[in-house]
């Protein structure tokens, strides 16, 4: 009886925590919903705007597509988070299984200097590296800023695909040689395919970071902008409403991405295995 | 007796983990059409060696010779060696029929071709019903047909099988030893297996390796390794109870079996210490004076501490640990 009560009171204030932490998280986005979708004269001129929907409108969204170059901009962000996403990919499965073919503790250890560039703060990364891709004559090129994002997505995509490779009985590996795959095929057609989960939990986190991403993109690319970047220019030109339906543009993909492949990114696959 | 055909042969294989080397400078020969054992405890390196066989694990040292060719540098995919794992090892994504048909894919047979060999494996097997089932909802026993009929499907030059009975209930495991030597006779191949239980190499195969410290200790029937076992670290791992010593002088001893002494008034004496009944005979476990534990058999327990006097019919002769000569 009484362990029932105290259970209650646990899960109660569980809950309220719970929607008190969502409610932070949830607000803010709601506001620049709010804002992006109302017309000026009930946000930007009222001096205590209405935190409900008075009106709604979808000037705000007409005058930031007409007015500016929107399509360049989400063409630069697909394309440079698609890029990011093909190159992590890339360059993590086969980092990832060699790293699940050693013991443990040394694939742990390497696992943990790889992180080493997410540890220092992008600007000092960017700045060098933008210097390179200026000599290389491309700046500006999806290309240059893609590699440059792949630098931080790749220790979190290679930490992931480890994960998920380890969960693999080494059997089954053995198995597909012994049945005459070679070591290629057996990494492609029978480990990616049993670490699908991993593998798009490592695809889908890649290409947010990429979409989400700031300080690269200013510094390679100003002047064929990605949309944060464009977000930005808006902000620093004054145009606030033409930025917040910039950014509410830039959130929705976001959104609505988590929420459908929600159970690709739940922790187990971003566990690395350490917990498994 | 005609010369037997070298199947499989093993030159110096040494295989370090660590600093161990957990197989040191291991030779061994497989005749064609032989079902050979290896026995040993765990830990040994028994599935290390199965597997720098069929060529998942590269030998620090040594070469292996199939078919009187050097293979050591091969891929597993180049050698055609077919190995059952001991947890089977069947693919979770497919059904039984595609898991049996993988290899044939893999080394790009025709449909028709793959339906033909897919279904004459199953059949030979025992295991035509439950094709179109999932890998996860036959038994254990059928696990292990499908996991040999993948392996038979592509006409290996021969098999290997590590551990292959211990994932099997209690039950079906005294049958499936009788199946497996009925499938290798059929089959008349090459097989070699793993396994810890010297009840699941004695009546089976035809040798029987005993690897310890890297090495085979012994390499022989199961009878002799009973009845002569070359050290005492073998007489001491075979039979259900370990080899009784009687120490003779320094460097020599004497070993035996408990059915190799009888119990009438005999010129040597032991103090019993725990009887150990084993369905109809008794066992002794008796102290001699120099404090060495040796074991007798006789037909009811007797009190402990009581002396019991025994004489030896037959005993073999090690000559510091190592198998000289037996006397009577």
């Amino acid at each position: 009886m009484e362990i029932k009560t105290i259970n209650k009171i646990k899960k109660i204030v569980l809950y309220a925590v719970a929607i008190l932490v969502a409610i932070l998280f949830i607000y803010p986005l709601y506001i620049l919903l709010l804002v992006s979708f109302s017309p000026t004269t009930v946000t930007l001129d009222k001096l205590l705007p209405s935190q409900l929907p008075v009106k709604l409108t979808l000037n705000n969204f007409i005058s930031a597509l007409t007015q500016y170059n929107f399509v360049g901009p989400l063409f630069k962000s697909l394309e440079v988070a698609f890029m990011v996403g093909a190159i992590t990919l890339a360059i993590a499965i086969p980092a990832a299984y060699g790293l699940s073919k050693l013991n443990r503790r040394t694939g742990n250890l390497i696992m943990v200097f790889l992180f080493i560039a997410n540890l220092v703060p992008a600007l000092i990364i960017a700045i060098p590296i933008s210097v390179e891709f200026i000599k290389a004559g491309m700046f500006d090129s999806p290309l240059a800023l893609a590699l440059a994002q792949s630098l931080f997505t790749l220790p979190l995509a290679t930490f992931i695909l480890l994960g998920s490779f380890r969960t693999i009985p080494k059997d089954l590996e053995n198995q597909a040689r012994v049945d005459g795959m070679g070591l290629f095929r057996t990494i492609y057609t029978m480990l990616v395919p049993m670490a699908k989960a991993g593998v798009a939990a490592a695809f889908l986190l890649s290409w947010l970071t990429s979409w989400d991403e700031f300080t690269f993109a200013v510094i390679l690319s100003p002047l064929k902008p990605t949309l944060p970047v464009i977000v930005y220019i808006n902000i620093t030109e004054g145009s606030l409403i033409q930025a917040a339906a910039f950014a509410a543009v830039v959130s929705i993909p976001v959104i609505i991405l988590t929420i459908v492949l929600q159970k690709y990114i739940r922790g187990i696959y971003l566990t690395g295995g350490i917990t498994g | 007796m005609t010369q037997k055909k070298i199947k499989l042969e093993l030159k110096g294989i040494t295989k370090f983990f660590g600093k161990k080397a957990v197989i040191d400078h291991l030779d061994l020969k497989v005749y064609e059409g032989e079902l050979f054992a290896i026995l040993g405890p765990s830990g040994t390196g028994k599935s290390t060696l199965l597997k720098i066989i069929v060529g998942i694990e590269e030998p620090d040292s040594g070469s292996v010779f199939l078919d009187g060719k050097d293979i050591t540098n091969l891929p597993p995919n180049k050698r055609n060696i077919a190995m059952v794992f001991q947890s089977f090892a069947l693919y979770p994504n497919m059904d039984v029929y595609r898991n049996i048909a993988f290899p044939l894919k893999i080394a790009r047979f025709n449909k028709a071709d793959i339906d033909k060999k897919v279904r004459s494996a199953a059949k030979l097997l025992g295991i035509s019903e439950v094709l179109s089932s999932s890998v996860s909802k036959i038994s254990g026993g059928q696990k292990q047909r499908v996991a040999l009929a993948r392996a038979l499907v592509r006409d290996p030059s021969m098999f290997l099988l590590d551990e292959p009975f211990s994932n099997l209930d209690a039950r079906v495991r005294f049958t499936a030893r009788e199946e497996l030597k009925r499938l290798q006779k059929k089959l008349n191949s090459t097989f070699i297996y793993v396994t810890h239980d010297q009840r699941e190499t004695s009546n089976i195969t035809s040798r029987v390796g005993v690897l310890n410290d890297g090495k085979f200790q012994q390499i022989d029937s199961f009878d002799n390794l009973y009845n002569f076992p070359q050290n005492k670290w073998v007489g001491d791992f075979i039979g259900n109870f370990p080899m009784s010593f009687i120490k003779k002088s320094d460097s020599i001893s004497w070993g035996f079996r408990p059915e190799w002494a009888s119990i009438h008034r005999g010129n040597l004496s032991a103090k019993l210490v725990t009887n150990e009944l084993a369905g109809d005979i008794n066992y002794w476990l008796c102290e001699t004076k120099e404090g060495s534990m040796i074991v007798l058999r006789g037909n009811k327990p007797r009190e402990v501490g009581s002396k019991i006097s025994f004489k030896l019919n037959k005993y073999n002769i090690y000559k510091n640990g190592v198998f000289l000569k037996q006397g009577r």
